[in-house]
Protein backbone atom coordinates (compact mmCIF):
# COMPACT_ATOMS: atom_id res chain seq x y z
CA UNK A 1 0.00 0.00 0.00
CA UNK A 2 1.06 3.21 -0.88
CA UNK A 3 0.67 6.44 1.40
CA UNK A 4 1.97 9.27 -0.70
CA UNK A 5 -1.79 9.73 -2.28
CA UNK A 6 -1.72 10.43 -6.60
CA UNK A 7 1.36 10.73 -8.86
CA UNK A 8 -0.88 12.99 -10.62
CA UNK A 9 -1.16 15.93 -8.46
CA UNK A 10 -4.07 18.84 -9.02
CA UNK A 11 -2.26 21.95 -10.19
CA UNK A 12 -1.83 23.62 -6.79
CA UNK A 13 -1.42 26.94 -6.16
CA UNK A 14 1.19 27.89 -3.74
CA UNK A 15 -0.90 29.79 -1.52
CA UNK A 16 -3.62 26.60 -0.63
CA UNK A 17 0.14 24.71 -0.64
CA UNK A 18 0.57 26.76 2.57
CA UNK A 19 -2.43 27.01 3.93
CA UNK A 20 -2.65 23.21 3.56
CA UNK A 21 1.22 22.92 5.15
CA UNK A 22 -0.10 25.35 8.08
CA UNK A 23 -3.26 22.80 8.97
CA UNK A 24 -1.48 19.50 8.62
CA UNK A 25 1.58 21.62 11.38
CA UNK A 26 -1.37 22.53 13.60
CA UNK A 27 -2.85 19.11 13.80
CA UNK A 28 0.48 17.43 14.10
CA UNK A 29 1.61 19.50 16.90
CA UNK A 30 -2.20 19.23 18.70
CA UNK A 31 -1.76 15.63 18.37
CA UNK A 32 2.09 15.89 20.09
CA UNK A 33 1.50 18.58 22.51
CA UNK A 34 0.40 16.08 25.37
CA UNK A 35 2.88 13.45 25.11
CA UNK A 36 5.64 16.12 25.16
CA UNK A 37 4.14 17.23 27.71
CA UNK A 38 4.17 13.92 30.00
CA UNK A 39 7.72 13.66 28.56
CA UNK A 40 9.34 16.92 29.56
CA UNK A 41 7.21 16.97 33.24
CA UNK A 42 9.21 13.62 33.19
CA UNK A 43 12.34 14.02 32.66
CA UNK A 44 12.31 17.71 34.94
CA UNK A 45 14.09 18.21 38.16
CA UNK A 46 11.87 17.96 41.37
CA UNK A 47 11.82 21.12 42.20
CA UNK A 48 11.59 22.89 38.79
CA UNK A 49 7.73 20.89 38.17
CA UNK A 50 7.21 21.85 41.94
CA UNK A 51 7.59 25.58 40.95
CA UNK A 52 6.67 25.81 37.40
CA UNK A 53 4.27 22.33 37.04
CA UNK A 54 3.71 22.39 33.50
CA UNK A 55 6.51 24.53 31.45
CA UNK A 56 8.19 22.48 29.15
CA UNK A 57 11.61 21.29 28.93
CA UNK A 58 13.21 23.72 31.39
CA UNK A 59 15.44 21.74 33.44
CA UNK A 60 16.73 17.84 32.90
CA UNK A 61 16.86 14.71 35.46
CA UNK A 62 16.09 11.51 35.69
CA UNK A 63 14.95 11.88 39.39
CA UNK A 64 11.59 11.90 39.49
CA UNK A 65 12.14 8.01 36.71
CA UNK A 66 13.91 6.67 39.84
CA UNK A 67 11.44 7.83 42.06
CA UNK A 68 8.88 6.64 40.48
CA UNK A 69 10.31 3.41 39.54
CA UNK A 70 11.67 2.62 43.02
CA UNK A 71 9.37 4.30 45.74
CA UNK A 72 6.18 4.71 43.76
CA UNK A 73 6.13 1.27 43.04
CA UNK A 74 6.66 1.51 39.19
CA UNK A 75 9.08 -1.15 38.89
CA UNK A 76 6.46 -3.69 40.27
CA UNK A 77 3.44 -2.04 38.19
CA UNK A 78 5.80 -2.64 34.87
CA UNK A 79 6.09 -6.38 36.05
CA UNK A 80 2.45 -6.95 36.44
CA UNK A 81 1.62 -4.95 33.17
CA UNK A 82 4.05 -7.65 30.83
CA UNK A 83 2.47 -10.89 33.12
CA UNK A 84 -0.80 -9.44 32.25
CA UNK A 85 -0.71 -8.22 28.29
CA UNK A 86 2.44 -10.97 27.09
CA UNK A 87 -0.18 -14.04 27.96
CA UNK A 88 -3.35 -12.59 27.02
CA UNK A 89 -2.10 -11.25 23.55
CA UNK A 90 -0.20 -15.20 22.48
CA UNK A 91 -3.91 -16.31 23.98
CA UNK A 92 -5.57 -14.14 21.69
CA UNK A 93 -3.70 -15.08 18.80
CA UNK A 94 -3.44 -18.61 19.27
CA UNK A 95 -7.43 -18.90 20.01
CA UNK A 96 -8.38 -16.75 17.46
CA UNK A 97 -6.57 -18.35 14.39
CA UNK A 98 -7.59 -21.16 15.67
CA UNK A 99 -11.13 -20.07 15.19
CA UNK A 100 -11.22 -17.95 12.46
CA UNK A 101 -9.89 -21.26 10.57
CA UNK A 102 -12.50 -23.30 11.76
CA UNK A 103 -14.97 -20.75 11.27
CA UNK A 104 -13.88 -19.79 7.58
CA UNK A 105 -12.82 -23.58 6.05
CA UNK A 106 -14.84 -25.77 7.61
CA UNK A 107 -18.28 -26.82 7.70
CA UNK A 108 -19.79 -28.67 11.29
CA UNK A 109 -23.33 -28.19 12.56
CA UNK A 110 -24.05 -25.07 14.37
CA UNK A 111 -21.13 -23.36 12.74
CA UNK A 112 -22.99 -20.15 11.98
CA UNK A 113 -24.72 -19.85 15.21
CA UNK A 114 -21.85 -19.69 16.95
CA UNK A 115 -19.67 -17.43 15.04
CA UNK A 116 -23.09 -15.15 15.46
CA UNK A 117 -22.77 -15.97 19.04
CA UNK A 118 -19.07 -14.55 19.24
CA UNK A 119 -19.66 -11.57 16.92
CA UNK A 120 -21.84 -10.30 19.75
CA UNK A 121 -18.97 -9.61 21.54
CA UNK A 122 -18.31 -6.72 18.88
CA UNK A 123 -21.65 -5.44 19.58
CA UNK A 124 -22.08 -5.29 23.32
CA UNK A 125 -19.76 -2.75 24.85
CA UNK A 126 -17.32 -4.26 27.85
CA UNK A 127 -19.18 -2.37 30.80
CA UNK A 128 -22.76 -4.15 29.45
CA UNK A 129 -20.99 -6.90 31.23
CA UNK A 130 -18.72 -5.74 33.65
CA UNK A 131 -20.95 -6.17 36.41
CA UNK A 132 -22.22 -9.77 36.48
CA UNK A 133 -18.39 -10.74 35.51
CA UNK A 134 -17.04 -8.92 38.90
CA UNK A 135 -19.55 -11.46 40.53
CA UNK A 136 -18.70 -14.45 38.29
CA UNK A 137 -15.54 -14.21 38.68
CA UNK A 138 -15.71 -13.93 42.45
CA UNK A 139 -17.59 -16.95 42.88
CA UNK A 140 -15.37 -18.63 40.50
CA UNK A 141 -12.12 -18.16 43.13
CA UNK A 142 -10.70 -16.32 39.66
CA UNK A 143 -11.06 -12.66 41.33
CA UNK A 144 -7.94 -10.56 41.86
CA UNK A 145 -5.72 -13.60 40.28
CA UNK A 146 -3.64 -12.94 37.46
CA UNK A 147 -5.09 -16.16 35.48
CA UNK A 148 -8.60 -14.44 35.81
CA UNK A 149 -7.68 -11.47 34.48
CA UNK A 150 -5.54 -12.90 31.55
CA UNK A 151 -8.13 -14.54 30.63
CA UNK A 152 -10.64 -11.59 30.54
CA UNK A 153 -8.49 -9.35 28.44
CA UNK A 154 -8.12 -12.49 26.26
CA UNK A 155 -11.77 -12.41 25.82
CA UNK A 156 -12.03 -8.89 25.16
CA UNK A 157 -10.22 -9.21 22.02
CA UNK A 158 -11.74 -12.31 20.96
CA UNK A 159 -14.34 -11.62 18.89
CA UNK A 160 -12.23 -8.85 16.85
CA UNK A 161 -9.42 -11.37 16.28
CA UNK A 162 -11.50 -14.09 15.26
CA UNK A 163 -13.02 -12.07 12.68
CA UNK A 164 -9.51 -11.06 11.57
CA UNK A 165 -8.37 -14.15 10.97
CA UNK A 166 -11.49 -15.55 9.22
CA UNK A 167 -11.62 -12.85 6.74
CA UNK A 168 -7.86 -14.31 6.05
CA UNK A 169 -8.38 -17.21 6.18
CA UNK A 170 -11.63 -17.03 3.49
CA UNK A 171 -9.54 -15.32 1.13
CA UNK A 172 -6.96 -18.36 0.64
CA UNK A 173 -7.70 -19.59 -2.56
CA UNK A 174 -9.25 -23.73 -2.75
CA UNK A 175 -6.76 -24.92 -5.25
CA UNK A 176 -3.57 -24.99 -1.87
CA UNK A 177 -6.15 -26.98 0.38
CA UNK A 178 -6.88 -29.55 -2.82
CA UNK A 179 -3.25 -29.81 -3.52
CA UNK A 180 -2.16 -30.54 -0.26
CA UNK A 181 -5.01 -33.21 0.30
CA UNK A 182 -4.30 -35.04 -3.32
CA UNK A 183 -0.33 -35.46 -1.84
CA UNK A 184 -2.18 -37.32 0.94
CA UNK A 185 -1.41 -34.33 3.47
CA UNK A 186 -3.95 -34.68 6.54
CA UNK A 187 -7.07 -31.90 7.77
CA UNK A 188 -4.32 -31.26 10.32
CA UNK A 189 -1.15 -30.96 8.87
CA UNK A 190 -3.22 -28.83 5.82
CA UNK A 191 -3.74 -26.53 9.00
CA UNK A 192 -0.58 -25.94 10.12
CA UNK A 193 1.80 -26.28 7.29
CA UNK A 194 -0.37 -25.18 4.59
CA UNK A 195 -3.08 -22.35 5.64
CA UNK A 196 -0.99 -20.90 8.66
CA UNK A 197 1.75 -19.55 5.97
CA UNK A 198 -0.84 -17.45 4.61
CA UNK A 199 -1.87 -16.14 7.52
CA UNK A 200 1.54 -15.19 9.43
CA UNK A 201 1.47 -11.52 8.73
CA UNK A 202 -1.94 -11.45 9.23
CA UNK A 203 -1.25 -12.48 13.14
CA UNK A 204 1.73 -10.81 13.33
CA UNK A 205 -0.98 -7.37 12.59
CA UNK A 206 -3.27 -9.33 15.07
CA UNK A 207 -0.39 -9.33 17.45
CA UNK A 208 0.31 -6.03 17.88
CA UNK A 209 -3.13 -4.69 17.43
CA UNK A 210 -3.99 -7.34 21.10
CA UNK A 211 -0.91 -6.06 23.11
CA UNK A 212 -1.60 -2.59 22.90
CA UNK A 213 -5.28 -3.41 23.81
CA UNK A 214 -4.10 -5.36 26.24
CA UNK A 215 -1.45 -3.32 27.82
CA UNK A 216 -3.34 -0.23 27.90
CA UNK A 217 -6.47 -2.07 29.35
CA UNK A 218 -7.50 -0.06 32.53
CA UNK A 219 -11.38 -1.12 33.81
CA UNK A 220 -10.44 -5.07 33.92
CA UNK A 221 -7.03 -4.44 36.10
CA UNK A 222 -8.82 -1.82 38.40
CA UNK A 223 -11.88 -4.05 38.46
CA UNK A 224 -11.20 -7.51 38.96
CA UNK A 225 -7.40 -6.93 40.39
CA UNK A 226 -8.58 -5.23 43.72
CA UNK A 227 -5.90 -6.20 45.96
CA UNK A 228 -3.52 -4.52 44.22
CA UNK A 229 -0.77 -7.54 44.17
CA UNK A 230 -0.90 -7.70 40.38
CA UNK A 231 -1.95 -4.07 39.92
CA UNK A 232 -0.26 -2.85 36.66
CA UNK A 233 0.89 0.43 35.28
CA UNK A 234 -2.59 1.66 33.94
CA UNK A 235 -4.40 0.88 37.09
CA UNK A 236 -0.91 2.13 39.39
CA UNK A 237 -1.44 5.75 37.58
CA UNK A 238 -4.76 5.93 38.20
CA UNK A 239 -4.92 5.38 41.76
CA UNK A 240 -1.74 7.78 42.04
CA UNK A 241 -3.37 10.31 39.63
CA UNK A 242 -7.31 10.23 42.19
CA UNK A 243 -5.12 9.74 45.38
CA UNK A 244 -4.88 13.00 48.20
CA UNK A 245 -1.33 13.87 47.96
CA UNK A 246 -0.62 14.78 43.89
CA UNK A 247 3.22 14.66 42.88
CA UNK A 248 3.12 15.64 39.63
CA UNK A 249 6.72 14.33 39.34
CA UNK A 250 6.31 10.88 39.55
CA UNK A 251 2.96 10.71 38.00
CA UNK A 252 4.23 12.23 34.94
CA UNK A 253 7.12 9.42 35.43
CA UNK A 254 4.44 6.58 35.41
CA UNK A 255 3.04 7.96 32.70
CA UNK A 256 6.11 7.85 30.74
CA UNK A 257 7.04 4.20 31.99
CA UNK A 258 3.54 2.84 30.64
CA UNK A 259 3.36 4.11 27.37
CA UNK A 260 7.39 4.06 26.06
CA UNK A 261 6.48 0.25 25.31
CA UNK A 262 3.38 1.82 23.55
CA UNK A 263 5.21 4.24 21.56
CA UNK A 264 8.02 1.58 20.69
CA UNK A 265 5.51 -1.56 19.62
CA UNK A 266 3.46 1.51 17.48
CA UNK A 267 6.79 2.58 15.96
CA UNK A 268 7.99 -0.65 14.71
CA UNK A 269 4.95 -1.99 13.73
CA UNK A 270 2.41 1.05 12.92
CA UNK A 271 2.31 -1.01 9.16
CA UNK A 272 1.19 -3.88 10.87
CA UNK A 273 -1.11 -2.45 13.60
CA UNK A 274 -3.16 -0.41 9.72
CA UNK A 275 -2.99 -3.66 8.75
CA UNK A 276 -4.82 -4.96 11.63
CA UNK A 277 -7.44 -1.95 11.68
CA UNK A 278 -7.81 -2.14 7.88
CA UNK A 279 -8.40 -5.84 8.01
CA UNK A 280 -10.75 -5.95 11.19
CA UNK A 281 -12.90 -2.69 10.11
CA UNK A 282 -12.95 -2.68 6.02
CA UNK A 283 -13.29 -6.29 4.81
CA UNK A 284 -16.31 -7.13 6.82
CA UNK B 1 -15.54 -45.63 -8.64
CA UNK B 2 -17.68 -42.70 -8.18
CA UNK B 3 -18.98 -44.53 -4.76
CA UNK B 4 -15.61 -44.45 -4.14
CA UNK B 5 -14.53 -40.64 -4.65
CA UNK B 6 -17.97 -39.93 -2.68
CA UNK B 7 -17.02 -41.81 0.19
CA UNK B 8 -13.38 -39.83 0.50
CA UNK B 9 -15.09 -36.83 -0.27
CA UNK B 10 -17.73 -37.34 2.39
CA UNK B 11 -14.34 -38.42 4.60
CA UNK B 12 -12.31 -35.74 4.22
CA UNK B 13 -15.86 -33.39 4.83
CA UNK B 14 -16.25 -35.54 8.41
CA UNK B 15 -12.52 -34.52 9.16
CA UNK B 16 -12.44 -31.31 8.38
CA UNK B 17 -15.81 -30.72 10.66
CA UNK B 18 -14.02 -32.61 13.46
CA UNK B 19 -10.63 -30.24 13.36
CA UNK B 20 -13.16 -27.15 13.12
CA UNK B 21 -14.94 -28.34 16.11
CA UNK B 22 -11.64 -28.73 18.14
CA UNK B 23 -10.03 -25.30 16.81
CA UNK B 24 -13.11 -23.50 17.41
CA UNK B 25 -13.97 -25.05 20.88
CA UNK B 26 -11.30 -23.06 23.27
CA UNK B 27 -12.05 -19.75 21.71
CA UNK B 28 -16.37 -20.93 22.45
CA UNK B 29 -15.62 -21.97 25.48
CA UNK B 30 -13.79 -18.76 26.66
CA UNK B 31 -16.60 -16.18 25.17
CA UNK B 32 -19.23 -18.77 26.64
CA UNK B 33 -17.76 -18.72 30.12
CA UNK B 34 -16.48 -14.78 30.00
CA UNK B 35 -19.13 -13.05 27.88
CA UNK B 36 -22.30 -14.92 27.13
CA UNK B 37 -22.76 -16.01 30.75
CA UNK B 38 -22.19 -12.88 31.87
CA UNK B 39 -24.26 -11.10 29.03
CA UNK B 40 -27.32 -13.66 29.82
CA UNK B 41 -26.47 -13.01 33.96
CA UNK B 42 -26.73 -9.27 32.66
CA UNK B 43 -30.36 -9.42 31.87
CA UNK B 44 -31.24 -10.96 34.61
CA UNK B 45 -29.89 -8.87 37.27
CA UNK B 46 -31.66 -6.25 35.52
CA UNK B 47 -34.64 -7.91 36.51
CA UNK B 48 -33.59 -7.93 40.03
CA UNK B 49 -33.24 -5.62 42.94
CA UNK B 50 -30.01 -7.34 44.23
CA UNK B 51 -27.52 -5.70 46.00
CA UNK B 52 -24.39 -7.62 45.70
CA UNK B 53 -24.36 -8.74 49.12
CA UNK B 54 -27.58 -11.01 49.78
CA UNK B 55 -26.74 -14.79 48.22
CA UNK B 56 -30.97 -14.53 46.87
CA UNK B 57 -31.63 -11.69 44.05
CA UNK B 58 -35.06 -10.22 44.68
CA UNK B 59 -37.06 -10.60 41.49
CA UNK B 60 -38.58 -7.18 40.65
CA UNK B 61 -39.57 -7.81 36.77
CA UNK B 62 -39.49 -4.55 34.93
CA UNK B 63 -39.44 -2.20 37.74
CA UNK B 64 -35.59 -1.23 36.92
CA UNK B 65 -36.52 -0.08 33.46
CA UNK B 66 -39.93 1.89 34.75
CA UNK B 67 -37.42 3.92 37.05
CA UNK B 68 -35.26 5.06 35.07
CA UNK B 69 -37.94 6.52 33.01
CA UNK B 70 -38.68 8.47 35.99
CA UNK B 71 -35.24 9.06 37.47
CA UNK B 72 -33.96 12.56 36.30
CA UNK B 73 -30.26 11.40 36.79
CA UNK B 74 -30.97 8.90 33.53
CA UNK B 75 -32.40 11.18 31.59
CA UNK B 76 -29.50 13.82 32.28
CA UNK B 77 -26.57 11.53 31.86
CA UNK B 78 -28.87 10.61 28.42
CA UNK B 79 -28.75 14.35 27.28
CA UNK B 80 -24.69 14.37 27.98
CA UNK B 81 -24.50 10.72 26.08
CA UNK B 82 -26.10 12.48 22.74
CA UNK B 83 -24.26 15.51 22.72
CA UNK B 84 -21.15 13.37 23.03
CA UNK B 85 -22.63 11.31 20.31
CA UNK B 86 -23.34 14.09 17.94
CA UNK B 87 -20.39 16.45 18.28
CA UNK B 88 -18.00 13.30 19.22
CA UNK B 89 -18.56 11.31 15.80
CA UNK B 90 -19.02 14.53 13.51
CA UNK B 91 -15.84 16.54 14.87
CA UNK B 92 -13.45 13.65 14.50
CA UNK B 93 -15.39 12.64 11.01
CA UNK B 94 -14.74 15.90 9.95
CA UNK B 95 -11.25 16.67 10.94
CA UNK B 96 -10.24 13.11 9.88
CA UNK B 97 -11.51 13.81 6.06
CA UNK B 98 -10.33 17.18 6.27
CA UNK B 99 -6.65 15.61 7.01
CA UNK B 100 -6.97 13.26 4.91
CA UNK B 101 -8.04 14.60 1.54
CA UNK B 102 -4.98 17.11 2.54
CA UNK B 103 -2.62 14.08 2.85
CA UNK B 104 -3.73 12.26 -0.15
CA UNK B 105 -3.87 15.67 -2.50
CA UNK B 106 -0.37 15.60 -2.06
CA UNK B 107 1.68 17.16 1.16
CA UNK B 108 5.28 16.52 1.43
CA UNK B 109 5.94 14.33 4.70
CA UNK B 110 2.67 12.11 4.63
CA UNK B 111 4.48 9.31 6.70
CA UNK B 112 5.30 11.65 9.60
CA UNK B 113 2.24 13.51 9.82
CA UNK B 114 0.36 9.88 9.60
CA UNK B 115 2.43 8.95 12.88
CA UNK B 116 2.11 11.72 14.43
CA UNK B 117 -2.02 12.23 14.24
CA UNK B 118 -2.28 8.17 14.72
CA UNK B 119 0.00 8.58 17.96
CA UNK B 120 -3.11 9.81 20.39
CA UNK B 121 -5.41 6.85 19.33
CA UNK B 122 -2.52 4.23 21.26
CA UNK B 123 -2.30 6.18 24.11
CA UNK B 124 -3.97 4.68 27.47
CA UNK B 125 -6.90 6.56 27.97
CA UNK B 126 -5.40 7.07 31.71
CA UNK B 127 -2.09 8.44 30.23
CA UNK B 128 -4.37 10.72 28.18
CA UNK B 129 -6.46 11.95 30.72
CA UNK B 130 -3.65 12.55 32.99
CA UNK B 131 -2.20 14.51 30.24
CA UNK B 132 -4.98 16.41 29.56
CA UNK B 133 -6.20 17.29 33.34
CA UNK B 134 -2.63 19.04 32.92
CA UNK B 135 -3.66 21.05 30.39
CA UNK B 136 -6.84 21.98 31.62
CA UNK B 137 -5.36 22.99 35.28
CA UNK B 138 -7.31 25.85 36.53
CA UNK B 139 -3.31 27.69 37.72
CA UNK B 140 -1.01 26.40 35.29
CA UNK B 141 -2.82 24.50 32.45
CA UNK B 142 -1.63 25.35 28.91
CA UNK B 143 -4.97 26.36 27.51
CA UNK B 144 -5.42 29.18 30.31
CA UNK B 145 -2.07 30.10 29.82
CA UNK B 146 -2.35 30.26 26.14
CA UNK B 147 -5.63 32.50 26.56
CA UNK B 148 -3.79 34.51 28.60
CA UNK B 149 -1.15 35.17 26.37
CA UNK B 150 -3.39 36.24 23.62
CA UNK B 151 -5.71 38.64 26.13
CA UNK B 152 -8.67 36.34 26.78
CA UNK B 153 -8.03 36.38 30.10
CA UNK B 154 -11.30 36.81 30.53
CA UNK B 155 -12.04 33.15 28.99
CA UNK B 156 -9.28 31.74 31.37
CA UNK B 157 -11.38 29.06 33.90
CA UNK B 158 -11.04 25.64 35.68
CA UNK B 159 -12.09 23.69 32.74
CA UNK B 160 -12.66 20.33 34.25
CA UNK B 161 -13.93 21.62 37.48
CA UNK B 162 -16.80 24.01 36.37
CA UNK B 163 -20.23 22.41 35.27
CA UNK B 164 -20.64 24.22 32.01
CA UNK B 165 -17.45 23.41 30.42
CA UNK B 166 -16.82 20.42 32.12
CA UNK B 167 -18.48 18.29 30.04
CA UNK B 168 -17.24 19.62 26.59
CA UNK B 169 -13.52 19.55 28.11
CA UNK B 170 -13.39 15.62 28.58
CA UNK B 171 -15.07 15.48 25.21
CA UNK B 172 -12.44 17.77 23.41
CA UNK B 173 -9.88 15.34 24.98
CA UNK B 174 -11.93 12.29 23.60
CA UNK B 175 -11.81 14.14 20.00
CA UNK B 176 -8.72 14.62 20.61
CA UNK B 177 -8.32 10.52 20.85
CA UNK B 178 -10.26 9.57 18.14
CA UNK B 179 -9.73 12.07 15.32
CA UNK B 180 -5.95 9.99 13.81
CA UNK B 181 -7.76 6.82 13.64
CA UNK B 182 -10.28 8.62 11.22
CA UNK B 183 -7.46 10.17 8.95
CA UNK B 184 -5.39 7.10 9.29
CA UNK B 185 -8.81 5.06 7.70
CA UNK B 186 -9.76 7.71 5.39
CA UNK B 187 -6.03 7.82 4.02
CA UNK B 188 -6.13 4.33 3.37
CA UNK B 189 -9.38 4.54 1.80
CA UNK B 190 -8.61 6.99 -0.64
CA UNK B 191 -5.76 5.33 -2.53
CA UNK B 192 -8.47 3.50 -4.34
CA UNK B 193 -10.19 6.56 -5.45
CA UNK B 194 -10.79 6.70 -9.13
CA UNK B 195 -8.72 9.84 -10.16
CA UNK B 196 -10.28 10.13 -13.54
CA UNK B 197 -14.03 10.55 -11.96
CA UNK B 198 -12.37 13.41 -10.01
CA UNK B 199 -10.35 14.97 -13.14
CA UNK B 200 -13.35 14.60 -14.92
CA UNK B 201 -15.67 16.37 -12.25
CA UNK B 202 -12.57 19.35 -12.50
CA UNK B 203 -12.88 19.83 -16.22
CA UNK B 204 -16.55 19.87 -15.42
CA UNK B 205 -15.62 22.73 -12.84
CA UNK B 206 -16.36 21.69 -9.59
CA UNK B 207 -15.02 23.14 -7.21
CA UNK B 208 -12.69 21.64 -4.53
CA UNK B 209 -15.72 20.96 -1.98
CA UNK B 210 -17.78 19.72 -4.88
CA UNK B 211 -15.48 17.10 -6.01
CA UNK B 212 -15.11 16.12 -2.41
CA UNK B 213 -18.58 15.41 -1.72
CA UNK B 214 -19.92 14.64 -4.84
CA UNK B 215 -17.14 12.14 -6.25
CA UNK B 216 -14.63 11.12 -3.75
CA UNK B 217 -16.84 10.51 -0.41
CA UNK B 218 -19.47 8.62 -2.30
CA UNK B 219 -16.34 6.43 -3.74
CA UNK B 220 -15.03 5.99 0.13
CA UNK B 221 -19.30 5.33 1.53
CA UNK B 222 -18.29 2.17 2.81
CA UNK B 223 -14.78 3.11 4.97
CA UNK B 224 -17.09 6.41 5.45
CA UNK B 225 -19.71 3.97 7.45
CA UNK B 226 -17.65 1.61 8.69
CA UNK B 227 -16.03 4.43 10.44
CA UNK B 228 -19.17 6.32 11.60
CA UNK B 229 -20.71 3.32 13.07
CA UNK B 230 -17.08 2.38 15.11
CA UNK B 231 -17.15 5.98 16.78
CA UNK B 232 -20.66 6.24 17.35
CA UNK B 233 -21.04 3.28 19.17
CA UNK B 234 -18.10 4.48 21.07
CA UNK B 235 -20.05 7.14 21.86
CA UNK B 236 -23.14 5.29 23.26
CA UNK B 237 -20.60 3.00 25.62
CA UNK B 238 -18.30 6.01 26.62
CA UNK B 239 -16.59 5.78 30.32
CA UNK B 240 -13.35 5.27 30.82
CA UNK B 241 -12.26 8.91 29.62
CA UNK B 242 -14.96 10.44 31.91
CA UNK B 243 -14.51 7.99 34.57
CA UNK B 244 -10.68 9.01 34.46
CA UNK B 245 -10.80 12.70 34.41
CA UNK B 246 -14.33 14.06 36.05
CA UNK B 247 -15.95 10.59 37.52
CA UNK B 248 -18.87 12.07 36.52
CA UNK B 249 -18.71 15.58 38.21
CA UNK B 250 -18.22 18.37 39.28
CA UNK B 251 -21.69 17.46 40.85
CA UNK B 252 -23.01 15.25 37.96
CA UNK B 253 -21.93 17.39 35.29
CA UNK B 254 -20.72 14.96 33.07
CA UNK B 255 -22.31 11.64 34.24
CA UNK B 256 -23.01 9.59 31.43
CA UNK B 257 -25.04 6.34 31.55
CA UNK B 258 -21.55 4.20 31.71
CA UNK B 259 -20.19 6.22 34.83
CA UNK B 260 -23.84 6.27 35.99
CA UNK B 261 -24.29 2.73 36.07
CA UNK B 262 -21.07 1.72 37.17
CA UNK B 263 -21.76 4.02 40.34
CA UNK B 264 -25.12 2.24 40.88
CA UNK B 265 -23.68 -0.82 40.99
CA UNK B 266 -20.14 -0.39 42.96
CA UNK B 267 -20.64 2.57 45.16
CA UNK B 268 -24.39 2.79 45.83
CA UNK B 269 -24.66 -1.02 45.84
CA UNK B 270 -27.67 -1.07 43.35
CA UNK B 271 -26.43 -4.04 41.09
CA UNK B 272 -29.78 -4.75 39.49
CA UNK B 273 -30.31 -1.13 38.68
CA UNK B 274 -26.85 -0.65 37.33
CA UNK B 275 -27.20 -3.69 35.03
CA UNK B 276 -30.21 -2.68 34.00
CA UNK B 277 -28.45 0.99 33.19
CA UNK B 278 -25.55 -1.05 31.35
CA UNK B 279 -27.78 -2.93 29.29
CA UNK B 280 -29.80 -0.23 28.20
CA UNK B 281 -27.03 1.24 26.38
CA UNK B 282 -26.42 -1.63 24.45
CA UNK B 283 -29.77 -1.60 23.64
CA UNK B 284 -30.08 2.35 22.67
CA UNK B 285 -27.47 1.58 20.66
CA UNK B 286 -27.93 -1.74 18.60
CA UNK B 287 -30.61 0.22 16.07
CA UNK B 288 -28.13 2.80 14.81
CA UNK B 289 -25.39 -0.53 14.77
CA UNK B 290 -28.14 -2.34 12.10
CA UNK B 291 -29.33 1.04 10.04
CA UNK B 292 -26.00 2.07 9.39
CA UNK B 293 -24.52 -1.67 8.65
CA UNK B 294 -27.32 -1.95 6.22
CA UNK B 295 -26.21 1.19 4.96
CA UNK B 296 -22.42 0.10 4.29
CA UNK B 297 -23.58 -3.60 3.00
CA UNK B 298 -26.10 -1.61 0.38
CA UNK B 299 -23.25 1.04 -0.85
CA UNK B 300 -20.62 -2.28 -0.94
CA UNK B 301 -23.08 -4.14 -3.05
CA UNK B 302 -23.74 -0.95 -5.28
CA UNK B 303 -19.59 -1.00 -6.02
CA UNK B 304 -19.72 -4.67 -6.71
CA UNK B 305 -22.80 -4.00 -8.81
Amino acid sequence: MTITGSSRRPGQTPSTSAVRQLVLLAFAFLSLFPPLLILSTAIRTPEDVRTAPFDLFTSFSVENIAAAWTRANFSEYFLNSVLLAVPSTVLVVVLATAAGYAFARCAFLGRDLLFYAMMLGLLVPFFTIMIPLYFQLRQLGLLDTLIGAILVLTMTQLAFGTFMMRSFFIDIPNEFEQAARVDGASEWQIFLHVMLPFVRSAAGALTVFAFLQNWNNFLVPLLYLPGGEYRPLTAGLYLLASGRTLDIGPLAAGSLLTVLPVIAVFLVAQRQLLRGFMAGAVKG
Amino acid sequence: MAAVREAGVTATRRAKARLGVLLAAPAMALMALFFLFPLVSAGYFSLTSWNGVVPQAPFVGLRNFVEMLTDGQVWHALANNAIWIVIGTAAPLVIGLLLAVLLWSGARGVLAYRLAFFLPYVLPQVVIGIAWTWIYDPVYGWVNKVLNAIGLDALARGWLGEPDTALFAVLATAIWATFGFAVVIFLAALQNVDLDLVDAARIDGANALQRLVHVVLPQIMPVFLMVTTVILVGGFSVFDIVFIMTGGGPGNATEVLGTYAFENAFTLNRVGYGTALALMVTLLSLPFVIILNRMQRRHVQEKAG
